[in-house]
């Protein structure tokens, strides 16, 4: 019995852990999936998100719903701005120089943050004083969840879906997706590429940009640095599940984080880095395209 | 054979400038020596402190605390006419917790700045790194905030200032087993953090010398925000008090996510790395109760205390905590040796250093052992009570 | 042997000997990133291999410093071989991100070992990494990686690098390529590594995060990919850069940024890149002669220094 009621605290837990990895894992893939880069600024969107979300709910007082609504637009802006001035000019060069400006940028984000807050954590107001009280529920065998969890896994839920409504139902979704099937033709059939790029850019920051107002609700703190863990976890989310792929990306964020939580529950805390990263080679070893990505052959 | 010479003229013109900037670096540097000398003839120059220490990585927070404690440290003494007549004047280097940085760092503070001591690093690793230099360039370094083992080994130049865990830890935990009562300790180390790892031992052997049980030990690393499954685990095995090792952001973090699981009566014991009014700001009514060991008690404040932390909520607008208080010590207890000595020679007044007994300090009443280590006497067991350190007990500490 | 020591300032030739260690840190990844093209994200997990393999056999056996930086070599490269085999079958950013989880595990696991110290880390390593040492050993990769470029060997890389469906096709090995490649490049990590160790003394898992495989990416990726001269220019100025802008202590990580996306937004191929070898080898195998022509002259440049 008290095996079970560990095993599930430890898989909600780890769902909760998940679902911030998925909300940022989700911008990398979707990025990926349309330009192959890796875009390394994403953890430190996710950042700014979150102290975006700070600001407002601090300084302007403003609703929480509010402050994540802003802080979402905030990164939406953001990154079809740095997308412009830092990738837009090298989509034809190698994919490695992108990859440089990313980090580049990221390095920017975290310092300018650094330079304006200062390197202290930031506290996030309790959720007690803004919305509810946290309590918690009895679930089966004595394993409670709360009502932050409840909160963090909901709103990435209905964010996911969204996304997967806007991917799949919507025309830009499928422009979208004809345009990462196959950049050239997309442009040829009349879809105007650039924009495309910037929606895909500005959806799946704000995606980011909710994650890191959520993540400051969730655990009460920011920091300059905070993007930088994460964004790898990821990143490496993202290709567990197999890098492009939109429920990939959700289903590997979750993975990561139970995995992750599991290595805990047996008692192997301090070693929770490498067998999360060890899985992961093994899953590329056995399926090198990640869970849920499609084989893609490649045309001499 | 166009294209050979245009990258021969490419790599040539690039190959100069780079070396042209790093000559500029250096340059920089060497003509300020010769005007220094000039000015001595005149009046005496301002003499310079190095800070060492991380302004934008990953332990940007404890650098930045200690330059603003130095900063204070030198306009109090250059308002009250400096040292020997000489102003003190801070050089500031970050190393973004890099090794190899840090040494350029110290090299050039060294030889090009002809600082007379290096504050910094708050961190035992870069401490170490950069200690060798700094001996064999016959200067003095104070480090406000290394606590591991084989430091002030490295040679007569280098001390620090400091709590040291040997002391504080073991009778925090005789006094947690012993008088607290509370037998069964969950025992939480930050895995990445070698101020944790060293101090987590000394807990460890304090625990069961008193006859306590651990029940239970997580690791967590710096730097982490999700502590979720490692206090589940906690709650499962039924401890009776969490003691962390580690640092108050960590530290605050923790008893936030205890009380979110419903441990409503547990509470943390921790080493003077809580010392920060981070702790409770992240903790909230969390860390209500939680103890920890300092060199100082805000409670009982020595009239030094009362003023440094008067005088610092003035200036920066927010309590200080114990990085800042070490920094400002570490620059008071050069002025102290050189006054002392009667000599800014780095070479004269290391010996006036070793040799202060009870200097009362803001991090507490500071002697130097004969073997350079830092004694701070008494102890304060603090716990923390609306928002602030109250005191539980003061323990003396034998010499 | 030891003419050139002490001939600079104390804190230029600190900083000279760092630049050597990081040229010889790129000139590893470009054999495995730039000449080969796997992208390797976790390059400093070798060097921290090298380092910690190195620093043993100092302090524990007490042996030359020559044994030391070849134990280092040794053992990266023995790592290498080990996680190159498998993983070299996947392509592209599937091995960028398992390189990225071998250096997270290696650092985790060196978080663990208490025979090396775990955070805390080794001290007390014996400082042997002189300029004089450093630049032999720089001088020494530098004319191994142009063998290795001028070889039939190096053209094979190449061909895999540009196509390896074609390269195959040819009649090339490409994965025994791969590996081999990849066991040199991290051969040549574990020698940085042990140099490091000894100039740095002190060892601490925390120092080869992340970070600093992307640091030195950035250099290889500056200066030009697959360029010998151009990774070690783009080593020297992103060594010395953050040196430079010391003078603003406040802004200069953001100058650094900045000055990535910059050079990346005016010379995407790297400093050098596309001024030599990628786009003459595309031309014909001639060109070859005329990149390491190139070379030479590089050569001359240096020295002249």
């Amino acid at each position: 019995m008290d095996f079970t009621s560990n095993f599930i605290v430890q898989l909600i837990n780890g769902i909760a852990l998940g679902s911030t990895y998925a909300l940022i894992a989700l911008g990398y893939t979707m990025v990926y999936g349309i330009i192959m880069l890796i875009n390394f600024a994403h953890g430190e969107i996710y950042m700014v998100g979150a102290f975006v979300g700070l600001a407002l709910v601090t300084i302007f007082k403003v609703h929480i719903i509010i402050a994540f609504l802003g802080a979402m637009l905030f990164c939406m802006l953001m990154a079809v701005s740095i997308e412009i001035i830092a990738y837009r000019p090298l989509r034809r060069s190698k994919r490695l120089a992108a990859l440089i400006s990313a980090i580049g940028i990221s390095i920017i984000l975290s310092n300018l943050v650094n330079l304006l807050v200062g390197p202290k954590p930031q506290t996030f107001p309790s959720i007690e004083k803004i919305l509810f009280e946290i309590k918690s529920f009895d679930l089966i065998a004595g394993a409670q969840i709360n009502t932050l969890q409840i909160l963090l896994i909901i709103v990435s839920a209905i964010l996911m879906i969204g996304l997967q409504y806007i991917v799949k139902r919507t025309k830009v979704g499928k422009a979208m997706r004809a345009t990462s099937q196959d950049y050239d033709t997309a442009a040829l059939m009349g879809i105007n590429v650039n924009r495309i790029i910037s929606y895909t850019f500005a959806i799946g920051s704000a995606l980011a940009g909710a994650g890191g107002v959520l993540v400051g609700i969730y655990f009460g703190v920011v920091k300059y640095n905070m993007g930088m863990l994460p964004g790898m976890k990821a990143f490496t989310a993202a290709v567990l599940g197999g890098i492009g792929s939109i429920p990939g990306a959700m289903f590997g964020g979750i993975i990561l984080g139970v995995i992750e939580m599991m290595t805990v529950a047996i008692g192997f805390s301090s070693y929770r880095d490498a067998i999360a990263f060890g899985i992961l080679i093994l899953v590329l070893l056995i399926k090198p395209t990640g869970l849920f990505g499609k084989q893609i052959f490649k045309k001499v | 054979m166009i294209k050979s010479r245009k990258i021969f003229w490419v790599l040539s013109i690039l190959l100069i400038l780079s070396l042209t900037l790093v000559g500029c670096g250096g340059q920089k540097e060497e003509p300020a020596p010769k005007e220094e000398v000039k000015k001595e003839a005149k009046a005496p120059a301002a003499l310079k402190i190095g800070f060492l220490g991380d302004l934008t990585g990953d332990t940007a927070m404890y650098g930045q605390n200690t330059l603003d404690g130095m900063k204070m440290a030198v306009e109090d003494i250059n308002a009250a006419g400096g040292v020997l007549g000489s102003n003190f004047e801070i050089v500031e280097a970050d190393h973004r917790y890099d090794k190899a940085e840090a040494a350029n760092i110290v090299q050039k503070f060294v030889n090009s700045d002809k600082v007379i001591a290096v504050i910094g690093d708050p961190t035992t690793g870069i401490t170490k790194a950069t200690a060798p230099i700094i001996n064999q360039g016959s200067v003095v370094q104070i480090s406000a905030g290394a606590t591991g083992p084989g430091v002030v080994e490295i040679g007569p130049f280098i001390f620090r200032n400091t709590l040291l865990d040997t002391v504080g830890g073991p009778t925090t935990m005789d006094y947690l087993v012993n008088e607290l009562g509370w037998k069964k300790v969950a025992l939480i180390t930050a895995v990445n953090n070698d101020f944790s790892v060293g101090l987590s031992k000394i807990f460890k052997e304090g625990i069961l010398n008193n006859g306590g049980e651990v029940v239970i030990e997580e690791s967590v690393q710096d730097g982490d925000t999700d502590f979720s499954g490692q206090v589940s685990n906690i709650k499962k095995s039924g401890a009776e008090v969490i003691v962390f090792s580690g640092y108050y952001t960590e530290g605050g973090l923790i008893m936030k996510e205890v009380r979110k699981q419903g441990m409503n009566e547990i509470i943390m014991v921790g080493g003077d790395g809580l010392q920060a009014p981070t702790f409770w700001e992240l903790g909230g009514s969390a860390v209500e109760g939680s103890v920890s060991y300092a060199g100082f008690s805000p409670e009982q404040p020595t009239p030094e205390v009362e003023k440094f932390i008067e005088r610092f909520k003035a200036k920066y607008g927010k309590a200080p905590d114990l990085f800042h208080a070490q920094g400002y010590d570490a620059v008071m207890l050069v002025a102290e040796a050189i006054k002392n000595a009667n000599s800014a020679d780095p070479k004269v007044f290391k010996d006036a250093l070793a040799k202060i007994q009870d200097y009362p300090g803001v991090s507490g009443n500071t002697s130097f052992d004969a073997n350079r280590e830092p004694i701070k006497s008494p102890v304060y067991l603090l716990q923390v009570k609306d928002g602030n350190w109250s005191l539980l007990k003061k323990v003396p500490v034998k010499k | 042997m030891t003419l050139l020591n002490g001939l600079l300032p104390p804190y230029i030739e600190s900083i000279a000997i760092t630049v050597g260690i990081y040229i010889i840190m790129a000139l590893g990844l470009n054999l495995i990133t730039g000449v080969t093209g796997q992208l390797s994200l976790g390059h400093a997990a070798y060097m921290s291999i090298g380092a910690y393999a190195s620093a043993v056999v100092s302090l524990q056996l007490g042996m030359p410093f020559i044994f030391a930086l070849l134990a280092g070599g040794i053992a990266a490269g023995f790592f290498g071989l080990i996680i190159g085999y498998p993983t070299l079958r996947l392509t592209g950013d599937y091995l960028a991100i398992a390189t990225l989880g071998f250096g997270e595990i290696v650092k985790s696991l060196l978080f663990n070992m208490p025979i090396v110290g775990g955070a805390m880390g080794l001290a007390g390593i014996p400082f042997k990494s002189t300029l004089t040492v450093t630049l032999i050993v720089v001088i020494i990769v530098i004319w191994m990686m142009v063998r290795v470029e001028r070889s039939r060997f190096g053209r094979a890389l190449l061909a895999i690098r540009e196509d390896d469906i074609a390269a195959e096709c040819y009649g090339i090995n490409t994965s025994l390529y791969k590996v081999k490649m990849f066991v040199l490049g991290t051969f040549i990590a574990g020698i940085g590594g042990a140099l490091w160790a000894h100039k740095i003394m002190v060892l601490q898992p925390r120092d080869f995060g992340f970070m600093k495989s992307i640091e030195i990416l950035n250099m290889v990726v500056l200066g030009g990919l697959g360029s010998i001269p151009g990774t070690v220019l783009g080593a020297i100025v992103l060594t010395s850069i953050p040196e430079v802008l010391r003078f603003s202590s406040d802004y200069r990580m953001l100058l650094y940024g900045a000055l990535l996306v910059i050079m990346m937004r005016f010379r995407p191929n790297g400093l050098l890149g596309g001024v030599d070898v990628t786009k003459l080898v595309k031309k014909s195998i001639k060109s070859i002669t005329g990149s390491n022509f190139a070379d030479k002259e590089k050569k001359k440049v240096k020295g002249g220094n």
